[in-house]
């Protein structure tokens, strides 16, 4: 049992390592944390985007709402990098940026909380924290690629702590966790290696009233750390109520930015379809 | 702590300091965890076959020492292509093409030896017999690894189904070796090869190429279990777009291991001429059949995410003695095809129930 609670048993403040994967964020100071404008994406014959726009400044949960079609996913898969807009300029950390691929997204800071997670369920709570980031022993067995999974069991064990994440176990493979404890953990590894911005795509899909609620004091707990939060989100009741701003994506150009406090339920819902201005185009 | 209990699991009496929110049961003790293992009951199905086949064969032939080593030299080549092979399939790719990598690597390097060995003295002596077999390793294997390449640029860059890609190299690679040795053999490779490696053993017991097996085993468990290359292997094949979104580098990944997987068939191709002084390029055809049956019985997902080179071991151990051991039970060799097939059959049968029952996958 006592390797069954090893990251639930939260008796010690957090080791410096976990410091040391949050500091990223308050060394480096910026303003716009991530922020795409006037972007336009054609796929055939489908003008997927049409001039979207999105900023997100540190420190800010900021919620991308939309029909289904008007373009949310196509726009937040341009921020980090995997698919290439038509035109249009993107800006991480108040630098003008050009990604080709997810790396160089993750290189800037920037990650993102796919909405299929992007785990891969054979391997252990560990190794998905840590994929495409391992961490290696130092000298000649770090040279030969060998792995220091205590470290990385430690960081991780921090890392999932500081946001109050609680797993059986990270040495399971993740296909025995459960749905929310999957998702808590998605983000729980864009906000280890996101040091600028950390996007989410539909984060509270998949989820209970209580869990949906926890991945939304997540969100919280990451802006408060200095990184911009972009949502991509259907829940409006829930996230309109705990975001900063509202971006809301109509036919692929944005119809609103505004603070989340002057919207309610009904006026996003009204943008969202394109209220008025059908008869006004 | 009423939570916790689920309908029918046998385990459901959780200790109370269990948070009833994360529904965590107690670990499985080791020796259970042991015999989860699909490769541990392999194991077990092994010993009952030799203990078997001693008992019925003739002055208990099938335990004596020759017997034994022949078994780990008939292992050794089947060993080899299946561990390549199991690297591939833990990131979700097929190889068919192992037996024709194994048969023009061979007949290339046994053409590298006799060239540069050149004709033999009055006494059977050679010039630069050293440096010929040397190169010859190195070609046997090179040809192994840059088929291995081609196999693994089809799938990764061309985005040809692994099973068609291996198929197809499969025929390229036995014809272009029958086309080098216009449909024979090339025999006569220097025999000092087979007693010097081929045939001798190590204290006299343990023969060398199946050292060159074991030690590839044990190098291939601890990259997969220890290194970064082994967890990216197994995310890859665990879920491809995952690997992807995490940064790897799949593709270059997926051609990195069917060089492995080509390097080690070219490996067993040397092994090939060693024991027996020339090629054998009829004589490899059933090699994906065997390879695959070790790979699978012994607990390695068809489907990537999950290698268990042990289990690879064991499989290999269960197909060989099931082939030695029908032949010295006088059964006609053909017979051995026909329970290696069943073997795969059931085995993969027994598994999918298995997995259905406990609703994993």
């Amino acid at each position: 049992m006592t390797e069954g609670t090893e990251n639930a048993a939260a008796t010690t403040p957090s080791p410096p390592a976990a410091a040391a994967t949050a500091g990223a964020a308050a060394d480096g100071h910026f303003e716009t944390a991530i922020a795409g404008r006037h972007i336009a994406k054609r796929f055939g014959h489908v003008q997927a985007l049409t001039d979207a726009n999105v900023t997100v400044r540190a420190g800010e949960v900021v919620a991308l709402f939309g029909d289904n079609g008007a373009g949310k996913s196509t726009f937040l898969k341009t921020l980090i990098g995997m698919i290439k807009p038509d035109a249009g300029e993107f800006v991480v950390a108040d630098r003008p940026v050009s990604f080709s691929s997810i790396r160089d997204a993750q290189d800037a800071g920037v990650e993102c909380v796919h909405q299929d997670l992007a785990l891969a369920p054979d391997l252990s709570v560990v190794d998905n924290m840590f994929l495409g980031n391992e961490m290696r022993h130092r000298g000649v067995l770090g040279r030969l690629g060998v792995v220091n999974r205590r470290e990385m069991t430690e960081r991780a064990d921090a890392a999932l702590r500081e946001l109050s994440i609680k797993l059986p176990s990270l040495k399971v493979d993740i296909s025995a966790l459960s749905g929310g404890q999957k998702q808590a953990l998605a983000v729980a590894r864009a906000v280890m290696w996101g040091h600028t911005a950390v996007l989410m795509d539909e984060p509270t899909a998949a989820l209970g009233a209580r869990q949906s609620a926890i991945v939304c004091d997540l969100m919280r707990t990451v802006a408060e750390r200095g990184l911009g939060v972009l949502v991509v989100s259907h829940d409006l009741p829930r996230v309109l109520k705990v975001a900063d701003r509202v971006t809301i994506l109509w036919r692929g150009v944005t119809a609103l930015e505004a603070p989340a406090a002057d919207l309610t339920v009904p006026d996003v819902v009204a943008t969202m379809v394109g209220y008025g201005r059908d008869n006004a185009a | 702590m009423s939570t916790v209990m689920s309908g029918r699991s046998r385990r459901a009496k959780a200790p109370d300091d269990l948070d009833p929110d994360i529904r965590a049961v107690a670990p499985q003790s080791p020796l259970r965890r042991l015999f989860r293992e699909t490769g541990t009951w392999i194991l077990v199905l092994d010993v009952f076959l030799v203990l078997l086949f001693g008992a019925l064969s003739d002055n208990f032939v099938f335990w004596s020492q020759t017997n034994v080593q022949a078994l780990m030299i008939n292992g050794t080549e089947a060993l080899l292509l299946a561990l390549g092979l199991a690297m591939l399939l833990g990131a979700g790719a097929f190889d068919l093409s192992v037996g024709s990598n194994l048969v023009l690597s061979s007949v290339l390097g046994a053409l590298t030896i006799k060239g540069i060995a050149g004709p033999p003295d009055a006494d059977g002596n050679y010039h630069n017999l050293g440096v010929a077999i040397l190169l010859g390793a190195v070609v046997c294997i090179g040809t192994g690894v840059v088929y291995g390449i081609v196999n693994g640029i089809l799938i990764a860059y061309f985005d040809i189904n692994s099973l068609i890609a291996t198929l197809g190299t499969m025929g390229i690679g036995t014809g272009a070796a029958l086309v080098i040795t216009q449909g024979g053999d090339v025999t006569s490779v220097p025999s000092q090869l087979q007693s010097e490696f081929g045939l001798a053993s190590l204290w006299g017991f343990l023969p060398y190429p199946a050292l060159v097996a074991i030690v590839a085993a044990v190098v291939l468990w601890w990259l997969l279990r220890y290194t970064r290359y082994g967890i990216r292997t197994l995310a890859l094949g665990s879920e491809r777009t995952s690997a992807e979104r995490a940064g790897i580098r799949v593709k270059r990944h997926l051609v990195s291991l069917a060089a492995i997987a080509g390097g080690l068939a070219g490996l067993a191709g040397f092994v090939d001429i060693s024991r027996y002084g020339s090629t054998a390029v009829a004589g490899h055809v059933q090699d994906p059949l065997v390879a695959i049956t070790a790979v699978v019985i012994g607990g390695t997902l068809i489907e990537g995410g999950k290698v268990s080179i042990v289990g690879v071991i064991w499989g290999t151990v269960l197909a060989i003695v099931l082939q030695t051991g029908l032949i010295i039970l006088g059964f006609q060799s053909f017979y051995q095809l026909i329970a290696i097939g069943v073997v795969l059959i059931v085995a993969v049968g027994l598994d999918r129930y298995r997995v259905r029952r406990r609703g994993d996958r």
